[in-house]
């Protein structure tokens, strides 16, 4: 038995000549037994370094067996402990396995006992480390489970309440509309303080014009299972959203340079939920790269996922901010410029997609955006319209 | 030139934007009327001859989709814009394919909005025009044989 030799063993026995012979027959067999002569030094001795076994004569002068158990298991409950009791004494075995003792063995001592006892009470020992083991694993999963759920949950709880929005939005609308149509009537012609009024109305159409990106952007996000996968080009994906963003850098005279290892690469994915990606980040940089700055687009097709990096030379992102720029709402800009949903978005989106972005910044050096997916999609189904069902079901307790 | 006003039938179960849309509209010269379901929409097209039908997707009761399917069953030739104040694009894509003229997202672009009413007020008309030229024709046709 390999193990032997890795099992921390301690003998606690008075009779020196005895435990020294079991400790010298014990290591002819590969285990390296320590030694103490009493419950102080085998107490001290554990303290110091903690032991996996510990074979324990019962009848010892000063502190009994049972007493010396009672304070090993109190300190290190980890570790097994075999009594030695004296001939043909059962009762001290017994009481000893009720103070938790894990065996008893009566002398005199057959060694191969000893030693299969020993392996015994080690494989005790590391079958109860795996379970804690298992217990913490299982227990970060299901946090990790909990997390995605929440934030699964947490998207279509936002596009929920975007929809929601979206409609007493559209009265707002209608009746600013309608009196600004009002306004521009003859009759209206000289109303005192009518630029007032127009004013107000117009603030309050920038508002609702703000706010309606907003909805739009979150229901972009959280769509149907039936979302439409096909094979893709991603280089051509990648010029489609380049020319999208063309007249925005050229305005700033900015470069956009797209180039790829390979010569053309295809994935299996949702063409829509990536182009919105690519424009996200696309726009993202352009906003971040002073005028005249460089944006390079790489793609990297690796065995079973590719990624594509948007490199920009801009302001960077400080540390403190590299993860809450994936919050929602986290902008840099100004009030009104932006939703600062674009990241938080774009993360979501991906993370449907089974891919994931990562950042690597430093301020005042740029900013390398990289979103790796898997070539193949794997389809989940049935979670999202469950989502759908428990905020339906919400919404009509509101009601 | 003489403004002919298009007939717009309102159809969303929020009252208060219907009754926002329908003043906006009849102060434009249009003629705008209300309804505030799938059921009352259809008992409208009974009476009234109404050219455009602005459509909300998700009602309850009966909603948008069936809807519109019944409108086209029973009144072909009426135009039929979807709005929907959701992330239900599919299903307004959907509603193309059935028949409807385009979709719109709430709160929608009121210029947007006016835009696609001219392209369906345009489309019936020459639709209209279309049937009016076949039956002079089916006429003459007739006559010819006399």
């Amino acid at each position: 038995m390999q193990t032997q030799g890795k099992i921390d063993l301690l003998l606690v026995d008075d009779e020196e000549d005895f435990r020294r012979t079991i400790a010298k027959r014990l290591r002819r067999r590969g285990m390296s037994p320590e030694e103490a002569g009493n419950g102080e030094e085998c107490l001290t001795m554990i303290d110091e370094h903690p032991m996996d076994v510990v074979v324990l004569d019962v009848k010892m002068p000063g502190m009994s067996g049972i007493e010396i158990l009672r304070r090993i298991k109190e300190k290190h409950p980890g570790t097994e402990v075999l009594l030695l009791t004296g001939y043909a004494t059962t009762h001290d075995g017994v009481e000893g396995i009720k103070a938790g003792a894990f065996d008893y063995l009566s002398k005199p001592v057959e060694l191969e006992q000893l030693i299969g006892k020993i392996q015994q009470a080690y494989d005790k020992i590391q079958r109860e480390k795996e379970k804690i083991r298992e217990a913490d694993y299982r227990t970060r999963i299901e946090q990790q489970m909990i997390a995605t759920e929440r934030l699964a949950s947490l998207g279509t709880l936002a596009a929920g309440v975007a929809h929601e929005i979206n409609n007493p939005l559209a009265i707002i609308q209608e009746a600013v509309g309608w009196m600004q149509l009002l306004l521009q009537k003859s009759e209206l012609e000289d109303l005192p303080r009518k630029a007032d009024f127009d004013l107000a109305l117009t603030k309050i159409k920038n508002g609702i014009e703000r706010a309606r990106r907003i909805t739009h952007q979150l229901l972009g996000f959280v769509r149907k299972t039936d979302s439409h996968f096909s094979e893709i080009d991603l280089t051509d994906l990648i010029h489609e959203a380049i020319e999208m963003v063309k007249t925005e850098a050229g305005d700033r005279h900015i470069e956009l340079i797209s180039d790829s290892d390979e010569e053309r690469v295809t994935i299996f994915s949702d063409p829509y939920q990536l182009r919105q990606v690519l424009i996200n980040l696309l726009t993202n940089a352009i906003q971040a790269t002073l005028d005249a700055g460089e944006i390079k687009i790489h793609i990297v097709d690796a065995d079973d996922n590719v990624s594509f990096s948007i490199v920009d030379n801009g302001r960077g992102v400080p540390k403190e901010n590299m993860e809450k720029i994936f919050e929602p709402f986290f902008s840099t800009k100004a009030p009104g410029q932006g939703t600062g949903l674009g990241l938080f978005v774009t993360r979501g989106i991906l993370g449907k997609l089974e891919g994931r972005i990562e950042l690597e910044s430093r301020l005042g050096h740029g900013a390398e955006f990289r979103v790796i997916l898997p070539k193949i999609f794997k389809m989940q189904t049935g979670r999202e319209s469950d989502d759908r069902r428990d905020w339906t079901k919400l919404i009509k307790d509101i009601h | 030139m003489i403004k002919i006003p298009i007939k717009v039938l309102l159809v969303d179960d929020e009252k208060d934007f219907v009754e926002m849309l329908a003043l906006r509209l009849n102060e434009l010269g249009e003629r705008a009327f209300s309804s505030f379901s799938g059921r009352e929409c259809l008992d409208v097209l009974e009476e009234k001859a109404i050219d455009v039908v602005i459509l909300d997707i998700k009602m309850p009761g009966m909603d948008g989709i069936e809807t519109l399917r019944e409108i086209k069953r029973r009144f072909p030739l009426v135009e039929v814009i979807l709005l929907t104040g959701h992330g239900t694009t599919e299903t307004a894509v959907e509603g193309m394919k059935l028949g409807a003229f385009d979709y719109l997202l709430k709160p929608a672009d009121f210029d947007a909005l006016m835009m696609k009413l001219e392209g369906a007020r345009k489309r019936r008309d020459e639709q209209e025009e279309r049937i009016r030229s076949a039956e002079a024709r089916l006429l003459m046709r007739k006559s010819g044989d006399i």
